[in-house]
């Protein structure tokens, strides 16, 4: 979840989120290298007292700042792609969870084996304990096992909407009429917060979504005392 | 700077939209402007104008312009100044003066940052609503206590810096 002052991304909770993290710092270098040097040339241009009006051509200098260009974007596609592709990767995941998006909650439907489905809506500001998050908070939240590739097929019963869970790197569109995949896989347990990301009418900032990842022993015992 | 350079070449071509003259006499007198309008423009990356600054010279200006065409010896201080004079209409040092607008602009600016703080002001007495419990001092001790319990961000965020055996922040 995010913290006060916070000023990048939180901590990566799945391998990819890693990769993603590694990818945004090699991205992020390079354009603060391309800023700083646009920023100084600017201030050179700024300062100078001497005038040059006669410039025709500057073949040289173009070429550099064409070819340069291209090296660093491709320098930034290659690990890009790489990423990309490893997000698609076949896992054989262990679960398979439905999560189906409403106006304006969330429902989470575990029927692998048997049919268990509940609604996920957030818990007002005047029904918080003292000490929990104020608009991230759940009734239900989606409870999971650690350290195991869990399928998530992500749709919509009305609008759009869009499960997201930023310390696993997720984000998922919830299209009406279309399921959607995603691969989930925390290394860590632990309590992990994200919130709707399309715009879904008027409480669209008010359904988050909630994962509680616990060791696969008492994910059994907790499913055994929802059946 | 540009556009006044540019503007210049125009301003030497008669202008936008003239036509051709059809005196015999030539278009010379015809071209005749009014100060400042005349077909003299200087500035620092284009300091020396094909064109004088006075081309109107009365005739004690056209014997110095006659006298200048032998050797530049001859002439006195006071001549020499009065060609210049006659040749451009500002001096580099007059031409580059700094001025005082910039103490106009900043009175400007931290004008408008007091009137929109005034603003923000009267706002937040009589716009917004109340603050929600949990912006409160105990409210948010309490969340981050529950956020250190549940290790939220243990590698570089906010639960790496707290020493869960000496529970204290790491120094």
């Amino acid at each position: 979840m995010a913290y006060p002052t916070q000023m990048g991304f939180q901590d990566a909770a799945s391998p990819i989120m890693e990769e993603l993290l590694y990818f945004h710092d090699h991205t992020l270098m390079i354009v603060f290298m391309i800023s700083s040097l646009v920023l100084y040339t600017i201030s050179l241009m700024l300062t100078t007292s001497l005038t040059h009006t006669n410039t025709m051509n500057a073949q040289e200098v173009e070429t550099v700042w064409t070819i340069l260009p291209a090296i660093i974007l491709i320098l930034i596609a290659l690990p890009s792609l790489r990423i990309l592709y490893m997000m698609d990767e076949i896992n054989n995941p262990s679960l398979t969870i439905k999560t189906m998006g409403h106006q304006w909650y969330w429902t989470y439907e575990y029927t692998d084996y048997e049919n268990m489905t509940f609604d996920s809506y957030m818990t007002s500001t005047n029904d918080l304990t003292p000490g929990e998050l104020r608009l991230l908070e759940v009734d239900n939240r989606m409870i999971l096992p650690t350290e195991l590739p869990i399928r998530v097929l992500v749709s919509s019963e009305d609008v759009l909407h869009s499960w997201t869970v930023p310390s696993l790197g997720l984000k998922t569109d919830a299209i009406p009429g279309r399921l959607n995949q995603t691969t989930l896989m925390a290394s860590r347990p632990g309590l992990y917060y994200g919130q709707c990301s399309e715009i879904c009418g008027a409480n669209h900032s008010f359904m988050p979504i909630v994962l509680e990842l616990i060791p696969l022993k008492y994910f059994e015992k907790w499913l055994l005392t929802m059946l | 700077m540009l556009s006044r350079a540019a503007w210049s070449l125009v301003l030497r071509r008669g202008g936008l939209g003239t036509r051709g003259k059809h005196s015999l006499e030539g278009t010379a007198p015809s071209e005749r402007k009014m100060p400042p309008y005349t077909n003299y423009y200087a500035q620092r990356s284009y300091p020396m104008p094909d064109e004088p600054f006075c081309t109107e010279l009365n005739a004690e200006q056209r014997a110095l312009k006659e006298k200048e065409k032998g050797s530049w010896t001859q002439l006195s201080h006071a001549e020499k100044v009065a060609l210049y004079r006659l040749q451009f209409h500002e001096t580099f040092a007059e031409m580059n003066r700094r001025s005082n607008e910039w103490k106009t602009v900043m009175g400007c600016v931290f004008f408008f940052f007091g009137f929109t703080a005034l603003l923000i002001w009267w706002q937040r007495v009589y716009m917004f609503p109340e603050k929600p419990i949990t912006l409160t001092d105990e409210w948010r001790a309490q969340q981050l206590q529950r956020t250190l319990d549940m290790k939220a961000n243990p590698v570089q965020g906010l639960a790496s810096h707290w020493d869960y055996e000496k529970q204290q922040w790491k120094k």
